[in-house]
C-alpha cells in the first residue's frame, strides 16, 4: 500500500516520534527528582532500593495511569461527540472509586478484587450516564454533562456515606486516595495497569476509524458502514477497563482525559487513529510531570497528584465550556 | 432552668475571657481528651453531653452523644441546656461559638499541644468545675510519673523513633505534634521532628532513608505493621516494632503519661528491670 | 436494484409507513414527495436498514436487505441526510475520506486509491480548493456539497438523498442534480430523492412517489402523477399545471 497518502501522515509520524522521545526524557528526568537526592550513577544499596522499589514504580504507574485516563477521555469524547466528555466528569471515575471502596471494605484480603470491582463500577456508571443522556432527539452536550454531574454527585454521596461508616484512620487514607494519589504504587500495580493500557490501546485503535465517523454523527456512522453498537460497546468496555485499573491504583486523578486529548487535537487534528495513540503518550507525560510536582513541591511531605491535575484542568474546563 | 448570671472569668487557650457562673452543673465536652480530663478531676457527674469518640472512661459511654468532634450537632447541644461547652481547636469553632453564645452558653476552647499544655488544660478544667484541689492532685501525680520515667531514661542513649500513624498512605508526626516531646522524654528522638505540620503525609523515599531504630504504630485496623519501605530498617531487622493504643497516643489528656511509660519501657526495657 | 415489497414501519405504536411497495431500477431517479409528516424520511431511513421494518421485505439486488452486513450495505447504498454538526475540527478531506470507510479495513489507513477518489469527488462538487478547510467553518450550502462529495466517494450504486438542495443556491442545485443524473446514467446508479421542489422533481426524476399519511397516493411519471386533484389532496393547495417551455416537462405553479 502506497502510504504517501497526504502529508499529514508524515507529520503524524514525526509527532509520534517526538512524543515518545519526550516521554522517555520526562521519565528520565523524573527519576532524577525526589525528596531524597540520589546521584543515579553512584548508588549504595539503600539508594538503589529507593530508586528501583519506590521511585521508578511510581513514575511508571503514573505514566500508565495518565495513558489510561487520556485514552478513555479521547475515545469517550469521539463516541459521545462531546469534547467535554471525561471519565472524571462523567462519573465513571467515581463509579470505579466506589467499586474500589466496596472491594476494600468487603474483600480487603484479595488485592485483585479492587481493580475488578473498579471495572464493574466504571462500567455501571458509564451505562447509567449514557442511558440518562440519551434521548429520542439524540444526545446534546448539556444533557450529557448534566447526567455526568448527577451520577457523580450521587456516587459521591454514597462514597461519603460509606466513609462515615469507616473509622477515622481508614477515613484519612481514603480521603487522600480519593483525591488521586500515586504514593501506593507497586511494580505489580504498574504491570496490571500497563496490561490494561496495551489491551485498551489495541481495541481503541482498531475502532479509531469507526470513531472518526461516530464523531461526526451516530446515524451518519451507521449509514456509512459502522456497526455502531459494536463500536459503542468496545469503547465503553475498554474505557471502563482503563479507568477501573487506573482508579484502583491511584484514586481519581481528574481532568487528564479532558486536557490531554484537547491539546493533541490542537496539534494534529481530529483523526482518532492519531489522537488515540498520541493521547496515551501525552497523558503519560502529563501525569508523570504532575506527580513529580506532587512529590517534590513540599518535600519531604507530599501532595495528592489529583490536586495538581485539577489545578490545571478546572480552569481549562471552564475555558472549553465557554468556547463551546 | 433559669440562666445563672456569669460571675467569674477564666481565660481559654485562644485568649478569650470566658464568663462563667459560680458553679457548673451542666457541661458538654466536644473532645475525648477533655472528657477524660473532666472525669480525672472527678467532675464527670456534671457532664451531660459528649461526642461519639469519647469512649473512656467507661462511665463516659453512658452520657448522651452530640455528634462528633468535627461535626457536633448544635441542636442536640442546645437542647441539653449546658452552661459551658468545652471544645478543642479541632472543632469548627467560629460559627459554632457564635451560635452557642447567642444562646447564653459559654464556650471554652482548649489547645494543649505539649505535656505542659495538658497540665494547663487540667488546671483550667479543674477551675471551671471548682475542682482545683483534685486537678492539682492529678497533675502532681502525672508530674511524678513523668519524672520517674525521665530519671530512668536520662542516661540511656536516644533511640531514633518513627511514629507511624497510617501505613498506606504513610502518615507520621511532624514538628507541630506534642508527641515529639513525649518521645524525647521517653528516651527517644522522633526522626520526623523537623517535618512541617503536625501530621504530615511523608514521602516514602524519605521514610526509607530515615533508618529508624524503632517504629511505634498507632494501633488501628489498617496500621498493624510498618510500611514496606522499612523492611530493611534497623527497627524491623531488630524487631523493634511497638504498638500503642491509638486512643491513648492521639489524645492530649491524662492517659498520655500511660503512653509515655509504655514507650519508655518499649525503648529502654533495661531501665525498667 | 432495490425492491420494496409491501413494507410497514411503526414508530412506537403508530404506523408511520403502511403497505408501501415500489422498486428502484438502475439508471433511475425516484423523487419522494409529500407534505411534512407524510413519512418520507422514515421510509428513506428504512431503505438502508437504519430503521427496522415491521412488515414486508426490502430486497437489495434480489437479496433480503437484512442478510447484508453494515459494511456491505454501505458499499452499495450511500445516504445524504439532513446533516450533523460536529464539535471537533474535522477537515473537508477527512470528512470525504470517511465515506471510504466501508471499503477499507477498520484498522487501516486510506489507500492512494481512496484519496484519489475523494479528491475527484471534491472536484466534481466544485470543492477542489476546500480540502483543508474545517467543516465547522463552512456555510450550510458548502457543507451540503461536501456531504454530496462524501456520498459520491463511497462509489455506492444507490444514493438516498433527504432534501439535498435545501441550502443550495440555484447554480449548485442544478449542479447537484446533474451529478446525480450523471451517476445514474453513466455508472449504472440509481437514486431516491426527497424534495419539496415539485418542478425540480419534474425535471430530474424518472418516477414520482406521492406519499400521504404513510401510504403511496400515486406513483409514475410526473405528467401522470402531478394532477390538480393529487396535489390538492396532498398539499391542500390549488395549482396551475402547464409545460416547462424549455424541457416540455410538467410545470407546477401554486395559486395563492
Amino acid at each position: 500500500m502506497n502510504v504517501q497518502n497526504s502529508k499529514f501522515k508524515v507529520q503524524g509520524f514525526r509527532f509520534g516520534i517526538a512524543l515518545i522521545f519526550v516521554l522517555g526524557l520526562t521519565i528520565f528526568l523524573a527519576t532524577l527528582l525526589g525528596s531524597e537526592n540520589l546521584s543515579i550513577f553512584d548508588l549504595n544499596e539503600q539508594q538503589k532500593t529507593i530508586l528501583f522499589d519506590i521511585r521508578l514504580p511510581r513514575i511508571l504507574l503514573g505514566a500508565s495511569v495518565g495513558a489510561s485516563l487520556a485514552l478513555a477521555g479521547a475515545s469517550l469524547q469521539s463516541l459521545l461527540r462531546n469534547p467535554l466528555a471525561e471519565p472524571y466528569l462523567l462519573g465513571v471515575s467515581n463509579g470505579a472509586a466506589l467499586g474500589t471502596m466496596l472491594a476494600f471494605v468487603f474483600f480487603a484480603q484479595f488485592e485483585l478484587a479492587r481493580p475488578v470491582f473498579a471495572f464493574a463500577g466504571a462500567s455501571l456508571a458509564t451505562f447509567v450516564v449514557y442511558q440518562m443522556a440519551k434521548s429520542r432527539a439524540g444526545m446534546n452536550v448539556e444533557r450529557l454533562v448534566l447526567s455526568g454531574v448527577i451520577v457523580t454527585t450521587f456516587l459521591s454521596s454514597i462514597i461519603v456515606l460509606l466513609t462515615s461508616l469507616l473509622d477515622a484512620a481508614k477515613l484519612r487514607s481514603f480521603t487522600f486516595w480519593l483525591l488521586g494519589d500515586l504514593s501506593q504504587s507497586t511494580i505489580n500495580g504498574f504491570y496490571l495497569s500497563f496490561a490494561a493500557v496495551i489491551i485498551g490501546t489495541i481495541i481503541l485503535i482498531k475502532n479509531a476509524r469507526a470513531l472518526n465517523l461516530m464523531m461526526i454523527g451516530e446515524r451518519d456512522a451507521f449509514d456509512f458502514g459502522v456497526e455502531v453498537n459494536k463500536t459503542r460497546l468496545a469503547v465503553f468496555a475498554s474505557s471502563s477497563l482503563l479507568v477501573g485499573t487506573a482508579v484502583a491504583a491511584s484514586g481519581s486523578v481528574g481532568y487528564v482525559g479532558l486536557i490531554v486529548p484537547h491539546l493533541v487535537r490542537l496539534a494534529i487534528g481530529s483523526d482518532n487513529r492519531l489522537v488515540i495513540p498520541f493521547s496515551a503518550l501525552a497523558g503519560a507525560i502529563f501525569v508523570v510531570l504532575a506527580d513529580t510536582v506532587a512529590r517534590v513541591a513540599i518535600a519531604p511531605r507530599e501532595l495528592p497528584v489529583g490536586a495538581i491535575t485539577a489545578l490545571i484542568g478546572a480552569p481549562m474546563f471552564i475555558y472549553l465550556l465557554r468556547r463551546n | 432552668m433559669q440562666t445563672v448570671l456569669p460571675t467569674r472569668e477564666i481565660t481559654d487557650d485562644l485568649g478569650h475571657k470566658v464568663k462563667l457562673p459560680d458553679t457548673i452543673e451542666r457541661a458538654v465536652s466536644l473532645a475525648p481528651n477533655l472528657t477524660e480530663i473532666i472525669f480525672a478531676v472527678e467532675a464527670g457527674d456534671k457532664l451531660v453531653g459528649r461526642t461519639s469518640y469519647d469512649n473512656f472512661p467507661l462511665e463516659a459511654q453512658k452520657i448522651p452523644t452530640v455528634g462528633d468532634t468535627l461535626n457536633p450537632n448544635i441542636e442536640n447541644i442546645i437542647a441539653l441546656k449546658p452552661q459551658v461547652v468545652l471544645v478543642s481547636t479541632a472543632s469548627q469553632i467560629e460559627t459554632f461559638t457564635k451560635q452557642l453564645e447567642s444562646q447564653n452558653i459559654a464556650v471554652f476552647i482548649t489547645n494543649p499541644n505539649s505535656l505542659v499544655g495538658i497540665y494547663k488544660t487540667i488546671y483550667q478544667i479543674g477551675e471551671i468545675f471548682n475542682k482545683t484541689e483534685k486537678a492539682r492532685e492529678v497533675v502532681d501525680n502525672l508530674k511524678q510519673r513523668v519524672a520517674d520515667v525521665e530519671a530512668r531514661t536520662d542516661t540511656a542513649e536516644d533511640i531514633k523513633v518513627f511514629l507511624q500513624i497510617s501505613k498506606e498512605p504513610l502518615f507520621t508526626i511532624g514538628k507541630e505534634s506534642f508527641l515529639n516531646d513525649l518521645i524525647y522524654r521517653a528516651g527517644g528522638i522522633s526522626v520526623t521532628e523537623n517535618v512541617a505540620t503536625a501530621y504530615p503525609k511523608l514521602s516514602k523515599e524519605t521514610a526509607l532513608a530515615l533508618n529508624p531504630e524503632a517504629i511505634i504504630l498507632s494501633d488501628s485496623e489498617d496500621n498493624k505493621e510498618p510500611n514496606e519501605v522499612f523492611k530493611n530498617s534497623p527497627a524491623v531487622k531488630n524487631n523493634k516494632i511497638f504498638k500503642i493504643n491509638a486512643d491513648i497516643i492521639s489524645r492530649p489528656g491524662p492517659r498520655i503519661v500511660d503512653a509515655l511509660e509504655q514507650i519508655a519501657r518499649d525503648l529502654h526495657p533495661e531501665s525498667f528491670q | 436494484m432495490l425492491d420494496v415489497q409491501n413494507i410497514s414501519i411503526n414508530y412506537g405504536v403508530c404506523a408511520v409507513v403502511q403497505n408501501t411497495s415500489f422498486s428502484l431500477e438502475a439508471g433511475k431517479i425516484i423523487a419522494l414527495l409529500g407534505a411534512n409528516g407524510a413519512g418520507k424520511t422514515t421510509l428513506l431511513k428504512s431503505l438502508n436498514g437504519s430503521l427496522p421494518i415491521a412488515d414486508g421485505e426490502i430486497l437489495l439486488n434480489n437479496k433480503v436487505l437484512k442478510s447484508f452486513s453494515r459494511r456491505e450495505i454501505a458499499q452499495k447504498i450511500a445516504v445524504i441526510a439532513q446533516e450533523n454538526e460536529t464539535k471537533f475540527p474535522v477537515s473537508v478531506l477527512e470528512f470525504v475520506l470517511s465515506g471510504r470507510f466501508a471499503h477499507g479495513t477498520a484498522f487501516g489507513w486510506e489507500t492512494e486509491k481512496d484519496l484519489q477518489i475523494a479528491l475527484d469527488s471534491l472536484e466534481k462538487c466544485d470543492l477542489q480548493t476546500y480540502a483543508n478547510r474545517t467543516m465547522n467553518h463552512l456555510s450550510g450550502g458548502e457543507r451540503q456539497r461536501v456531504v454530496l462529495a462524501r456520498a459520491l466517494a463511497t462509489e455506492a450504486e444507490i444514493l438516498l438523498l433527504d432534501e439535498p438542495t435545501a441550502n443550495l443556491d440555484l447554480a449548485h442545485q442544478a449542479l447537484m442534480f446533474r451529478l446525480i443524473r450523471e451517476k445514474c446514467e453513466t455508472r449504472n446508479g440509481a437514486a431516491i430523492v426527497i424534495t419539496h421542489d415539485l418542478n425540480l422533481a419534474a425535471e430530474f426524476a424518472d418516477e414520482i412517489l406521492l406519499l400521504k399519511n404513510g401510504k403511496i397516493l400515486a406513483k409514475g411519471a410526473s405528467e401522470k402523477v402531478f394532477t390538480e386533484e393529487n396535489l390538492h389532496e396532498i398539499f391542500g393547495v390549488k395549482v396551475l399545471l402547464d409545460k416547462n417551455p424549455a424541457s416540455a416537462n410538467v410545470r407546477v405553479t401554486t395559486l395563492y
